[in-house]
């Protein structure tokens, strides 16, 4: 995009003369609001929908894996519909953050950047593992139970806590203690259970954070 | 505290817009000039004019990259902006104190 600036296009420039005090108050006023409204992230919409994402999901993988016996692992239809609602979920997300951080560059987008690649290299990682995990003899389900449901969860929390440490970023930081909490609980309720387990108490805490965060980023 | 105290390169509604909206960002951010166009709503011509005031006074940093079409304007608040908005917010807050209306936030 060109930015070279012709300056002839009425150029005057106000030396606020006219300008007292209280006009001075209500543009900074104005101003600030509508620059934080504009340049900041709204986290409650992607904490709100990737809450459904995650409750719906790993909600529907519980749904196939229940009453398995022995245990068998997620219908191929249920992961399908995950990986389609994380999907949805990602690009919300990036458009809602990609539609904030238009035209904002520098310390902010490179955090951003290595969060984002520390993220993918841990899913990745897990799933790595989990085919050494596999490979090594273990049953289905610690494979596709217990570590399946467990890993992403923990990969997400530890993440999500490192982001918040950077950026001091007191809803990140809750919800990443709280999914770390999750995924190292919830794998004591089986390789079912923690399905149910990490579907209610991930994705409530996703929407519970969306309500909580705009309180506790006031302190950012 | 008196007006003589307020500082005239910021005490200027559109410079004024400009110092408070860098403000918003994090420290070690920039916004595109275009991008800062549509949040102040200020023509190039006039928007450049007072960047260069503001840039003078060493309250903001302007950085080029590329060129022709593809080149960009970067905008920041320098160290000096910001606690040059903190003097500013300070003197204002007196002033406003002093005649009873609701200081800034």
């Amino acid at each position: 995009m060109n930015e070279d600036v012709d300056m002839k296009d009425g150029a005057e420039l106000d030396d606020g003369s006219g300008l007292d005090a209280q006009g001075a108050a209500a543009i900074m006023q104005d101003a600030g609001e509508r620059a934080r409204r504009e340049l900041r992230v709204s986290h409650p919409v992607t904490f709100i929908v990737a809450g459904v994402a995650w409750l719906l999901g790993y909600g529907a993988i519980w749904l196939s894996v229940r009453g398995q016996y022995p245990y068998q692992g997620p219908a191929p239809e249920a992961a399908i519909i995950q990986v389609v609602l994380v999907g949805l979920a990602v690009a919300i997300a990036a458009s809602i953050i990609g539609r904030a951080t238009s035209g904002v560059g520098g310390l902010s987008m490179v955090q951003r950047r290595v969060s984002i690649l520390a993220l993918a290299i841990g899913i990745v990682a897990v799933l790595v593992l989990e085919a050494a995990i596999d490979r090594a003899g273990a049953s289905r389900s610690v494979v596709f139970g217990v570590y399946q449901a467990a890993a992403p969860v923990l990969v997400a929390g530890v993440v999500y806590v490192a982001t918040s440490a950077v950026r001091l970023h007191w809803t990140l930081l809750g919800l990443g203690l709280w999914l770390v909490a999750v995924a190292s609980g919830g794998a004591f309720a089986g390789p079912v259970g923690v399905w149910a387990v990490t579907a209610l108490a991930g994705g409530l805490g996703y929407l519970l954070m969306a309500a909580l965060g705009p309180a506790l980023d006031r302190h950012r | 505290m008196s007006e003589d105290e307020i500082d005239p390169v910021i005490h200027a509604p559109a410079r004024l817009r400009i110092v408070v909206s860098l403000a918003a960002l994090p420290d070690g951010d920039n916004l595109s000039f275009t991008r800062l166009q549509d949040l102040i709503g200020l023509t190039p011509g006039n928007l450049i004019t007072h960047l260069r005031k503001l840039d003078d006074a060493g309250y903001i940093r302007m950085e080029k990259s590329g060129s022709g079409v593809n080149g960009t304007t970067s905008v920041s608040l320098t160290r000096e902006g910001r606690s040059a908005l903190d003097r500013y917010t300070s003197v204002l807050r007196d002033l406003l104190d002093q005649a009873g209306s609701a200081p800034p936030r």
